[in-house]
């Protein structure tokens, strides 16, 4: 039943219309919080949206073939690592700065 | 007719769920809210990964990305705690930048989409697993193979993971990782020297260190 | 190629070992300790003496060719840099008769001036410094005189001149000492680019003949001078119709090339930076300023005499220059106060005569060039040894003026025996080794029919004599006159300049002699039989045998004549000279400055071209190129200070520009792809 589901769901543009809203969103995160760790979870809401429409562009164009799965695969691994080393980098950050307020991180310009 | 309707609700249920809850990521005031918030929203593409027939892929998204990272994010949160971690306003500002920025990423994406040609998704007999298919690719050295991207992205996840435990060791300001008060190989060597627990209670560090638990207080 | 001895097929051993010794001395010994750096370096030194004179041995039972000439060998060659087929740049050896003979004495001169050295500068600050140098020079000749092409021989050619440069300015806080260098390496650079010049117009076409030779030339390379002083070669080089100026291409290339040698050789006009060069340590003018680095010049020359032979405008302005320089010099000589300078005036003489001697030769008469060369090698030795004990001298009463010496005949025994010696062969009084030699030159440009010459030669000889024995008169004979004045007016002075004047140490007097007994030694050495030029086909003709009498006797009258007025003037009564010298009045002034050459290079170089051509320069420099460099900075300054301000250092900001920049780019992407 599921197999022939997606051949029934709304056409190509819906859906990409759908997963540029959760980017868009996930923009307007990354640029409005001022918490480090919102953006990082913004930045996962951008992230997502990728690899959806890799999934999605997989099976609209080729569906006897996995290789969007694979690339959406590649995005969740990367994104794993990305937010190992960002979280890290949070909590050495705390420990010096006693912030992880994005707007108060200015020392690239000191 | 049925399989039509149930497709089409299914995905504007999704659609709907995820949509509030990315609001809710972007916008909560509180970061642990907005967490969880994300976790339902990644709980929900993994729904639509099995809508368009990934069932594997689903199963990752919740393993990896659920169960995984957001939990990463939720204990990276509870261990700088502090109430201005927990708070969050953004500026007037800061707003309508985002807003404008993010509005024209969808208009531009949305005036893009109005000239493409759509369709609905081929109807095709799918293979019975995908996960079978993924296997081979991500393990074939073929043409069409990914075995080589497959290697560097354990490798980049090794390198991350040690990355992460190098920069998250407890420093304090002005003071340099490698001149910890004890090593935990100088504590096992002075435990085989002197054979004495208390030497080695004296030289272990601190539990927590005392600028975090101040913070903690503040 | 016969079976070569070891030292044969490794002569690359000989100029190795020097450098070796100047890497270790130089980087490692020299902070750490001076006396074992001085050791090191002069047994590095003796070593390659001693292989030198196991090749020459070696060489000279080699047998001979079918025209009954010595060998040519390049036991070494060893590719450095390639160009191209035909033109790339080997580092290797060449084995000659005249690259043999100086091999021998530039190992055997450098060696007893390095142990001359140790005592000479025992004590100073320099001690190390000194001796690294001292050994990069011995590599860098060993280097130039072994060069089978031009190119090796010009990069050689500029190691020398650049340790002859360090070596001059040893004592770089004298002032004069500093100017003295940078006038050495300015002229000598100079020359240099006009040999740079003539090794490329030379190159150019030798390269042209060479690839149009094809399987001919196969194993030489365009700059090699086996290739060079090919026969063949030689007449498709004659026979190139390029003018420049009105002169032919070769003579070009050759007078070109003769500019290096000249600039090196300090001929007239590039003379002037020779005398000033005196002001080195005495043992660095004996062995580079005297006995080897300045004969390059004259080496070079007769390294490529066929090429000059094919030249007879080349092999004029050869000639005339070297007769002129040779005379000049010896009229300055004279006049001058100063010990060294007078030395250094005399070499330049010296090396007239050999350079002249060169031009004189032909495939004709080819006895000026084995005269030349003869000269080079007897001249070497008892050069270096009157400027050793002129450096023993000035060791011993602390000064260069020959005026404040005298009478040190009795003080300094071995000194005084020595340098008369010296003294003796360089007037060409039998049988010491400059007789020999002196007597083939006159005899060379008297058969080869350039009597004008002969009769410049022998007026030089006399000259020589004269002059040679003027300060020979002053230093050693007289009265005291120095340590006198010392006693009156300065009492501060350590204890040795107050004692009598003392001979030297025999780490200094045990070179000496043995140079002493080269000089006796060194005309007897059948260098004329060895050393030859052979003719383009190959077959040596009889050796000419023995001394011409017609010739000796002129010779040796000259130099008795000069020895008797020498005498006459300052061995007696000082009222003679100096009447003499109130006679020639402004005459002898003008001599006595040099004719005034250094004032009027100094005018040309000050008021001519940095007035008229460096200071506008100079202005434009300051002006508009700094002007426009400076205005760069400041726009750039200025912009960065604008900018500035939207480098906000918070990322937020960098992610705005970034959205901003995407939508941009989508919408001009969409813009200009539509149809």
């Amino acid at each position: 039943m599921v197999e022939y589901l997606q051949s029934l769901t709304p056409d190509l543009n819906t859906w990409l219309m759908f997963t540029s809203a959760l980017f868009a969103l996930g923009i307007y995160g990354m640029l409005s919080r001022r918490n480090a760790v919102g953006v990082l979870l913004s930045l996962e809401l951008c992230l997502n949206a990728g690899a959806v429409n890799f999934a999605l562009f997989n099976r609209f164009w080729s569906p006897v073939q996995v290789d969007g799965a694979v690339m959406s695969l590649f995005v969740i691994a990367i994104a794993a690592a990305e937010v190992v080393v960002a979280m890290a980098i949070f909590v050495a950050l705390f420990g010096y700065r006693r912030t992880v307020d994005v707007t108060q991180l200015n020392l690239v310009r000191e | 007719m049925v399989g039509q309707a149930v497709a089409n609700v299914l995905f504007y249920l999704i659609v709907a769920v995820s949509l509030w809850l990315a609001w809710s990521v972007v916008s909560s005031r509180r970061i642990l809210r907005a967490a969880v918030a994300l976790m339902g929203v990644l709980g929900a593409s993994a729904g639509l990964y099995l809508l368009l027939g990934f069932p594997f892929l689903a199963g990752v998204q919740v393993l990896v990305y659920v169960g995984g990272i957001v939990v990463l994010l939720v204990f990276a949160v509870m261990l700088t705690r502090s109430q201005e971690l927990l708070e969050d306003h953004p500026s007037d500002l800061r707003h309508k930048v985002a807003v404008l920025a993010g509005g024209a990423f969808f208009g531009v994406h949305l005036w893009a989409l109005r000239g493409m040609p759509s369709a609905r998704a081929p109807r095709v007999s799918l293979p019975a697993s995908d996960t079978e298919m993924l296997g081979r690719a991500l393990l074939s050295t073929g043409a069409d193979g990914y075995a080589l991207p497959f290697e560097v992205v354990s490798l980049i996840l090794l390198a991350a993971m040690i990355g992460g435990i190098v920069i998250a060791r407890k420093t304090q300001p002005g003071q340099a990782a490698t001149t910890e008060p004890v090593h935990p190989l100088a504590a096992d060597a002075a435990l085989t020297a002197a054979g004495s627990a208390e030497q080695l209670a004296e030289s272990a560090p601190a539990p927590v260190s005392p600028p975090v638990r101040e913070a903690a207080h503040g | 190629m016969p079976d070569l001895s070891f030292i044969l097929s490794h002569a690359w051993l000989i100029p190795a070992l020097p450098l070796a010794s100047f890497l270790l001395v130089g980087l490692v010994l020299r902070p750490l300790h001076k006396p074992l750096a001085g050791a090191v370096a002069t047994a590095a030194v003796f070593a390659a003496a001693g292989l030198s004179w196991w090749l020459a041995f070696d060489y000279l039972h080699l047998p001979k060719t079918a025209g009954g000439a010595l060998p040519v060998l390049v036991p070494t060659s060893v590719e450095w840099l390639r160009f191209q087929e035909g033109l790339s740049v080997h580092l290797g050896t060449l084995l000659d008769p005249i690259s043999v003979m100086l091999l021998v004495v530039v190992t055997t001169v450098s060696a007893l001036v390095h142990l001359y050295s140790t005592g000479y500068l025992h004590g100073e600050d320099g001690y190390g410094r000194y001796f690294t140098f001292l050994n990069l020079f011995t590599f860098s000749m060993l280097g130039l005189v072994l060069a089978p092409n031009l190119v090796q021989m010009y990069v050689c050619w500029e190691l020398v001149g650049a340790s002859s440069f360090f070596l001059i300015g040893y004592y770089y806080d004298r002032p004069s000492a500093v100017s003295a260098s940078k006038k050495a390496f300015i002229v000598t650079r100079f020359a240099d680019l006009g040999f740079l010049l003539g090794i490329l117009v030379l190159g150019y076409y030798a390269f042209t003949i060479h690839a149009g030779m094809g399987a001919a030339a196969a194993g030489q390379q365009a700059l090699d001078f086996a290739f060079l002083t090919r026969p063949d070669v030689l007449s498709q080089l004659q026979a190139l119709q390029g003018q420049f100026l009105g002169i032919g291409t070769l003579t070009l290339a050759a007078v070109l090339i003769y500019t290096g040698g000249a600039g090196k050789s300090a001929m007239f006009p590039l003379h002037i930076w020779l005398p000033d060069a005196m002001e080195g340590p005495t043992p660095v003018s004996a062995l580079i300023h005297a006995a080897t680095m300045v004969v390059a010049g004259v080496y070079l020359v007769a390294r490529s005499f066929p090429i000059f032979a094919a030249s007879a405008e080349a092999l004029q302005v050869v000639m005339v220059v070297g007769a002129f320089t040779s005379l000049f010099a010896a009229t300055i000589g004279c006049t001058q106060d100063d010990i060294k300078r007078v030395l250094a005036f005399s070499t330049l003489s010296q090396l007239g005569y050999m350079m002249f001697a060169l031009g004189v030769a032909s495939y004709e008469h080819p006895l000026g060039y084995t005269a030349s060369m003869f000269h080079l090698f007897t001249h070497a030795f008892f050069k270096a040894l009157l400027f050793l004990g002129a450096g023993s001298v000035i060791h011993a009463v602390h000064t260069n003026n020959i005026w404040q010496m005298g009478g040190l005949r009795k003080y300094m025994p071995i000194t005084h025996g020595l340098f008369l010696l010296a003294t003796l062969a360089i007037a060409g009084i039998p049988p010491l080794a400059g007789f020999f030699s002196k007597d083939e030159i006159l005899a060379a440009a008297l058969h080869s029919g350039h009597t004008v010459v002969f009769g410049v030669g022998l007026l030089v000889a006399g000259m020589t004599a004269f002059y040679m024995f003027r300060i020979y008169f002053v230093t050693f004979w007289g009265e005291r006159r120095l340590s006198h004045l010392h006693h009156q007016d300065d009492h501060s002075h350590d204890d040795h300049s107050h004692a009598d004047p003392h001979e030297s140490p025999a780490v200094m007097w045990i070179p000496m002699a043995v140079l002493g007994l080269l000089t006796i030694g060194a005309g007897f050495v059948p260098i004329p039989e060895w050393v030859r030029l052979v003719p383009l086909d190959g077959k040596l003709p009889e050796a000419h045998h023995g001394v011409d009498l017609a010739v000796a006797i002129p010779g040796t009258l000259a130099g008795v004549i000069g020895i008797a007025l020498a005498w006459f003037f300052y061995a007696g009564d000082p009222q003679r000279a100096n009447s003499a010298v109130l006679k020639l009045g402004r005459f002898y002034a003008v001599i006595k400055a040099k004719f005034y050459f250094d004032e009027i290079y100094l005018f040309v170089t000050k008021s001519i071209i940095f007035r008229l051509i460096a200071g506008p320069i100079a202005w434009f420099d300051r002006m508009v190129v700094d002007g426009l460099v400076n205005a760069t900075g400041w726009v750039t300054r200025l912009g960065g200070t604008a900018v500035n301000a939207s480098q906000t250092g918070q990322v937020q900001t960098y992610g705005s520009w970034l959205m901003s920049g995407v939508v941009l780019a989508v919408v001009v992407l969409w813009a200009t792809t539509r149809q």
